[in-house]
This record gives structure tokens, sequence and C-alpha cells, in this order.
């Protein structure tokens, strides 16, 4: 067997391993209620800023609290221990990594999708407005 | 209706252009195939070429024309220009959107082919024609036309008008709508956190460096068609190293714009978009080397040629994962999803398929030689090294791919295996760096040997001779270094700072020492600045240090706080700094908050001015201020101010804000406390003994963090029908009360209660890192492209002398 070849397995063992690994590495999109089951378990949840309840910052220990809803619908109190992200309240959707702690989600890392950042739509639509509010005021 | 005030002509003229170019690039390939092995019959698809050339110069032109005019008539113009936008930042807006760096894209590679057919290569008829392949295929992107209702490209010259949002409304019937609504007045502008140099010269540099990419591929896949597996090796060589060097160039310009102008805290993040340009980068790489060992002595000919096409193919998948949206959930960048995913994915397939279905068919014929490689021979560790690059490229690629991986395999994909969609890891950066760093490790130790070893065969003893000086001095820094950065806890990046420390001594070792300073200096460059950004990457950021961090103690398992509070005018300890922050300016759109360090060891005394950009398109985001000094970068960037404008009444104080309280309860109002301790009840009677009104004052303490204390009796009354009240104000603490309501069904009492804005301190929380020797990262950047581009230069001479 010529080393190129064993050069290949190896490469090709090496792919196997990485797939495996990384497999396993992945974390998967969990609702709150899985994450609370397992607490100190690291999962990603998707969910949306509950606007109903408070969140409040609190720059002298550093953290960050706000109430978030999954995609399941359950509210839960979630704790960032960073500076509250800038324009925070106009946040789309929200992932956040973390893991349950006694009755809070400790989201160590939080990643925001902002209406505005996608879109140019947004000025399209309120255009839209415009010429509606517009046109319907001609005769 | 004619619409009035609208300028069609220049749209017109553009859409024909694209049509234009359109048409003539599939002529083109056409016409190159048919004559690819009659060079003199290949004027006319020379000519083919030469007009699509020329219609994507026009369709650049009216773009331009279009945006330089600000004609808001036209959505591309209206979405990415403003009347207000510095020309300079015209070409930012330019590639700013999606059509628009496609078109960049069918530039350089319109520019690119002229070069080619100005070199006349004998294989220029198959070259060309994939070349113009790809071109009918990328300007389909900005074609813009529905034939039965598909979407076939996104053009950027289509009216606000006629966005198929806007079709059916009453207003696309007025004929004056331009100047009768008011919108059209001003176009939505260039998003202003672009709004800076880094944006002009990043993206033309990096797509040059895509479209480069396109050359070694349409070489291998050339010699593929017309069964020269050989023969494509030598032209397509020196264009290799011109995209080792330019896309090279792209990604590190991409990481300092990342460290100087945004705040991900660093110059690389394995985001899915950086992955995405920095793996077909390794894989060119790799083909690079694997093309000069062919040169020399071919044992791996098929391999050289996969990686030759796999270069180009994946800065489609690049493409593909990128502008297809499928990586929403993924990443920091911004995408948006022009509804081109389908199209997206035939000009991906078709391509990967068409290259790896020939290559595996020809698989057989490709020469091979018999008999093995000798272990110590240059070809056999170059052989190694392309191979982990390789390696590391497909890990780097399976990762980024989970969002693939889910729509194939997850719980809705195309073949359900997995139970729950896969997320990226939680630790992402860990996650690379864990595959990464080994690979690191190892390539850099057969850069370090690889160039001692001769072409064939060397003798072991003729080796050690060589590499033994090199492999001391690389050792003496290792233990020095080592203890000055102390890596002696982790032996994992112990090994990769001797290995890489011994690339740069050992490829310095062999330029001056064994080629005395002549020769292929390029290669030996190129390889000392890999290994200086290896070297640069392990120290600044394995061994940056949060100078911010307090250890404030919340529970053993909690994450640490990284920032710093600080108080208007207060002093803080940072790290070796006291820092003061002394206040805020505003420069346009910027917000500047200006931090005095001073370092009481040495009185060194200087001011950082990060800032927050205020920007209505996508938020205020912050930008970072870094002192760079040549061991060492202090970067800080202001991770939180109070950026909500205050209402502040003629006496000082905020707006009131209701609380309820019961008798007993204690609340914390800035930074006090305030008990409600009692409540008294006169009544006042009329001389009848009917009552003539009911008076309730509460007794609210207030309590100082210094001990000092207040006391507030706001009143309640009630009079008949009548409710009043008559309000406290405690101007030494800064509070007013009025107390607004009782409710006796619960006993509990509302007050309104108003803070002096005085009482609470502006305050900016402050994230601070020091990356040691990041300098050695850019210098190695340097480097690394001066070095790559000499090698292309030196292959080039050497063909002519050879010639």
């Amino acid at each position: 067997m010529k080393k190129s070849h064993i050069a290949l397995i190896g490469v090709i063992a090496l792919a196997v391993a990485a797939i495996v690994i990384t497999i396993g590495d992945a974390s998967t999109y969990v609702g709150f209620k899985l994450a609370d089951s397992n607490p100190g378990e690291k999962f990603t949840v998707i969910g949306q800023l509950n606007r109903e309840e408070p969140m409040a910052y609190d720059p002298a220990s550093g953290q960050f609290s706000f109430h978030a809803l999954d995609k399941e619908g359950r509210s839960k109190q979630v704790l960032y221990p960073h500076p509250k992200p800038q324009d925070f309240e106009r946040s789309e959707e929200i992932t956040m990594k973390g893991y349950t702690r006694d009755s809070v989600f400790v989201a160590e890392e939080i990643l925001m999708k902002c209406p505005s950042k996608y879109a140019d739509e947004t000025g399209v639509a309120t255009r839209n407005d415009v010429y509606l509010a517009d046109t319907t005021a001609q005769p | 209706m004619t619409y009035l005030g609208e300028h069609l002509l220049p749209g017109e003229l553009g859409r024909l252009a694209v049509s234009l170019a359109f048409a003539f690039s599939l002529a083109a390939s056409l016409a190159f195939w048919k004559y690819r092995n009659q060079p003199e019959q290949q004027r006319v698809a020379k000519w083919m070429f030469h007009i699509h050339g020329l219609a994507v110069l026009t369709l650049v032109g009216t773009l331009f024309f279009i945006m330089f005019k600000h004609y808001f008539e036209y959505d591309y113009a209206w979405k990415h220009t403003s009347t207000d936008l510095p020309v300079k930042y015209l070409f930012a807006a330019f590639w700013e959107g999606q059509e628009g760096s496609f078109i960049l894209w069918i530039f350089w590679h319109v520019i690119l082919g002229w070069f080619l057919i100005g070199l006349k290569s004998p294989m220029l008829g198959p070259v060309m024609a994939v070349f113009s392949a790809v071109q009918a295929f990328l300007t389909s992107m900005v074609l813009g036309i529905y034939p039965l209702g598909l979407k076939i490209g996104s053009s950027p010259f289509v009216l606000i008008r006629e966005l198929p949002e806007n079709v059916m409304l009453p207003w696309t019937q007025l004929a004056d709508y331009l100047t009768r609504i008011p919108a059209f007045a001003e176009g939505n502008g260039l998003n202003p956190l672009l709004q800076n140099y880094w944006m002009t010269i990043h993206p033309p540099v990096l797509f040059l460096g895509f479209a480069s990419t396109l050359i070694p591929f349409a070489f291998a896949l050339a010699g593929l068609l017309n069964r020269d597996y050989k023969g494509w090796i030598k032209p397509a060589l020196p264009w290799t190293f011109f995209s080792v060097g330019i896309l090279g160039l792209g990604i590190l310009m991409g990481g300092a714009w990342a460290y100087e102008a945004l705040s991900f805290g660093g110059f690389w993040a394995w985001d899915p978009v950086e992955n995405s340009s920095l793996v077909p980068w390794l894989v060119v790489v790799a083909a690079g080397h694997l093309m000069l060992i062919e040169r020399n002595r071919g044992h791996n000919l098929s391999m050289t040629i996969v990686l030759a096409l796999g270069g180009f193919l994946l800065v489609l998948y690049s493409t593909f994962l990128t502008r297809s949206g499928i990586l929403g959930d993924t990443s920091v960048h911004a995408f948006v999803d022009l509804g081109l995913s389908g199209q997206l994915l035939i000009y991906l397939l078709f391509f990967t398929v068409l290259a790896l279905v020939l290559w595996a068919v020809r698989f057989k014929e490709i020469p091979r030689k018999s008999g093995d490689e000798p272990m110590l021979s240059r070809e056999f560790w170059m052989f190694l090294g392309a191979l982990t690059l390789l390696i590391s490229s497909f890990q780097i690629t399976f990762s980024t791919s989970l969002p693939v991986v889910n729509k194939l395999f997850g719980p809705e994909g195309l073949v359900p295996l997995l139970q729950d969609n896969l997320a990226p890891p939680i630790d992402a950066i860990g996650h690379y760096n864990s595959f990464q760093v080994p690979f690191a490790i190892l390539i850099s130790l057969l850069m370090a040997v690889g160039q001692f070893l001769s072409y064939k065969n060397t003798s072991g003893k003729r080796l050690w001779e060589r590499i033994r000086l090199s492999a001391l001095l690389a050792l003496v820094l290792t233990v020095l270094l080592g203890w000055v950065f102390q890596f002696y806890t982790n032996p994992i990046h112990l090994l990769l700072l001797f290995t890489s420390l011994w690339a740069v001594v050992g490829n310095l070792d062999y330029w001056t020492r064994l080629l005395k300073g002549k020769a292929a200096a390029g290669a030996s460059m190129a390889h000392i600045g890999f290994g200086l950004i290896l070297l640069g990457s392990l120290i600044s950021n394995g061994k940056q240090e949060i100078i911010s961090s307090n250890r404030t103690f919340i529970a053993k398992d909690f994450p640490q706080n990284e920032n710093l509070v600080l108080e208007l005018g207060d002093t803080a300890q940072m790290g070796q700094y006291q820092v003061v922050w002394t206040g805020e300016r505003t420069e346009g759109k910027y917000k500047m908050y200006d931090v005095h360090y001073t370092r009481p060891a040495d009185g060194l005394n200087f001011v950082l001015s990060p800032t927050i950009l205020m920007n209505e398109r996508m938020g205020p985001s912050a930008e970072p201020a870094t002192r760079h000094t040549l061991g060492q970068d202090l970067y800080t960037h202001v991770t939180y101010a109070d950026l909500e404008p205050k209402t502040i009444d003629a006496a000082g104080y905020l707006p009131s804000r209701d609380i309820t309280m019961k008798q007993g309860d204690t609340l914390i109002v800035s930074g006090m406390f305030v008990i409600l301790d009692s409540l008294s009840v006169n009544t006042a009677y009329l001389q009848g003994g009917q009552i003539d009104s009911i008076a309730v004052q509460a007794h609210l303490n207030i309590v100082r963090s210094t001990g000092e204390r207040f006391e507030a009796l706001p009143i309640f009354i009630v009079k008949g029908n009548q409710t009043l009240a008559k309000d406290a104000e405690v101007r030494d603490a800064g509070l007013y009360f009025h107390f607004a309501e009782i409710k006796p069904e619960t006993n509990e009492f509302v007050f309104g209660i108003k803070e002096l804005a005085s009482n609470e301190k502006p305050f900016i929380v402050l994230k601070a890192v020091v990356f040691p020797m990041i300098n050695l990262l850019w210098t190695g950047s340097i480097l690394m492209v001066i070095g790559s581009f000499l090698a292309l230069y030196e292959r080039t001479r050497k063909k002519v002398q050879t010639a």
C-alpha cells in the first residue's frame, strides 16, 4: 500500500471523526420546557421578548433580566449576565444559548434579530402607509 | 398613462445591457466550446465575449448613473443612496445590495477573462467556454424576468411602483406620484454602519479573490474535458497563487475591519460568513501546493485536479449559504433573501455535478505514477500539508453547514434522520479551536521542515544538519515566550507556540542561509507570514485579558461580569490603569465617550474615545477605540450607555411614576430606601356635625445609604365628591411625592413619585480587552500577501525565461 493511500485513509477517518464530534458538540433548538427539566445542561432556545413582563438592567451587578416567550408560548425569566443590548426592545426574535438555573434561564449568549436588520422591506412598508394615507385623502 | 418625472431611459439601457450580457455569455460559451481545438476559428467567440464584457461595463455604468443621480423611482437607488450621501460612499452603496455585489463579481470575471484572452493560452477555447458559462449563470442572477411565473434573477433596475408588493396599490395609478408622495423625495441611504473606507475597499478585493478562483477551476475542468490531464497546470499555476494572495488579502481585510471598526470583540469569531470565505482559500492554497508538486514530480494528479476544482465550487457553496437565507439563525451578519435560493442551488449543483461527475468518469484515465514517494521528500510533505488543509476546511465547512444538515436530515428535512434540528455548538469558538489548533500545529510543523527537504529524496542525516539550527532557535524562543506569556499550563498551546515559531525561524533560516536571500523569496516570505499569523493569533487570542472584568461574586457557576461601570467623573481601577469617564460629545452621527487612562506605575496618560453610532436603520451600534502599541493593544468599547432622551420638568424632575405600597413596605428610589411608616387620619367637621373633609397623611421615611434620614408627609383629602392632594417635596433627597389614591379594599396606597434628574449620576458600561502581540498577526498578514504575489511574479518571470 502506498504511503499516500495510508494518508488518505487517515484523512477519511479524521473526517468521520469530525462529523461525529460536531454532531455531538451541536446543541439543539428547544423550548424552555426541556431546558427546565435538565437544569444545568446547555441548550439553544429561540424565542421572542415578552413585552407584558418587566425588564431590568442593573449595571452594578452587570445583570440584565427580561422575560422571553419560546416558540411553544411558554414565558420564562431570562438572566443575561452582560449589559443590556442596545435597542433590545426592537428585537423581533431572540436566540438564547444557556441553561436553567433555579427558576431562571441563564443566557450566556444572545443573538437578536431586529426587523430593521433585514430590512429594506420596512422602508417600503412605511412608504405604503404613506401612499395609502395620501391617496385616500384624495377625492 | 405616462408618469411624470420618471427617468426610464437609463433603466431600459441597463436592462438591455443585462439581457445582452446574458445572451452573449451563453453564445460565447457555445462558440468557444465549438472551436475549442481550432484557435484560429475562435475570433467570433472572442468577439462575443467582448460584447458580453462591454454590456457588463454598460450595466455597471447605468447602475452607477442612476445611483449618482439619485433617481429614487428606482428601488435600488432608493434603498441604497440618499441625497446627503457623500460621493465617496457611492461605491459602498453600489455593492451594499445583493444585486450590486453580483454585478461586482460579474465585473471581475470580465476583467479576468480579458486578461486570459490576452495571454493567448493554447487551452483558451475550453477555459473560456467554462468561464462564459459561469458568466451566463451569474448574469441570470440580475436578469429579473418572470417567465411562466418563475422568478429568474433580481434586477437592480426595478422601479418602486413595479415591485410585486406595490403593483395593485392605488398610488401607482397617480401620474405625478413622484412629486405628490413625499417619501420619494429622499432615499433610504447607505446604512451608516457601512459608511467607512473599509466598506469601500474590502468587498472589491474579496470579490476579486472569489472571482480569481474561477481560473484554476476553468483550467482544471478544461483539462478534464480535453483529456489533457497535466497540461493545464503550468498556465493555471500563477493564477492560483494570485488567488491565494488576493483572496487572503480580502479575508484579512475583513478581520481587520471587524477588529478596528466593529465591536465583535476581536478579528476572528468563526462566524459562518468568515468561514465561508476562509474555506475556499484553504482549498486554493492546498491546490496551489499540489500543482507545484505535480510540475516537478506527479503522484497525485487526480487529487490535484479535484482541489483545483474545489476552490471555485466552495465559493459557489458559500454564495449559496450566505445568500439563500439558510444561515439566518446562526450568524451575526445580516442576510437578505431575494428569493433566489432555487436559482443559486441550480447554479451550485450544475457546476458541482458537472465537475465531479466528469472527474469520476475520467478518473481511470488520469495518469498515475507507480511506486511510492519516499518519506523524506518535499513532495510527500507538501502532500501531507495539502491533506491537512483539506481536512481542516472540511471540518469548518461541516460545522458551518449545520443549517443545511437540518434541511436535509432534520425533522422536516428531505430524509428525516434527526429527531431535533441541530443548533451550532454552545461554545462555537471553542468547538472550532479544538479542531483547528491541532491542524495548525501540523501545518506549521510541515512548513518548518518541508522547505529543507529536497524533491525526490533527502537523507535523514542531511535533513538533521539542515534543520537543527532553526529547531534549536525555535526551542529557545518557545521557552522564553512560554515563560513571558505563561503558556506552560496548556501543552497544546505550548506546542503550537513551538511549531509556529519554528515555521517562522525555519523559513527565515532557509531563505537566508540556504538560498542566500536570492531566489524563491516569495515562498519563504509567505511561509514566514503564515507562521506569524498563527503565532500572533495564538498569543493575542489565547492570552487576551479582559481587564474590565470585576470579581463581583454572584454564584460559583455563574458567568463573570466582564464589564465595568463608570460613573461620570469617578475614578475606577481597571487592570493597571486608573480610568475616568469625563463626558460625552456628539460628532455627526457618533456619540463619543472620552475615557482618560492613567497608569500610576509610570504616570502614563492617554485618552480613548469609544463611540456609539446612532443608526436609525439598524439601531445604535458600538464602535471600539483601541490604543495600539508595539507590544499590545488595548481594545475598548461601550457596552451600554443610556441613549434615551430624558424629559425633565422646570424644577429638574423626571416624569412621575406611580408606586403602590402597603403600610410597612420598603422600596428603593434613587438609591434610597423609602418606607411607608404609618398613616394618620384627620377628620374635619362642619358646624352641624357633618363631615366636611377627611385628610389622610402618609408618613414616609427616607433613608440614604449614608444613614442620613428625611421625612415626607404627603396628604390625600376627600371633600364631598372631590379628592384633593397636598404634595410633599424633599428637595435635599431630590424626591417629590404626590398621594394619588387610596384603595380601601386592599389597604393599598398609590403615590406618584418624581426623582430629580441629578439624583442619578450618568454612567456608561465599558469593556476593555488587552490583546498582546497582535502586531505579529498584522505583520504576518502583510508578509504573506506580499510573499504570495512575489511567488506569482517569480513564476511568471521563470516562464518567460524558459520560453
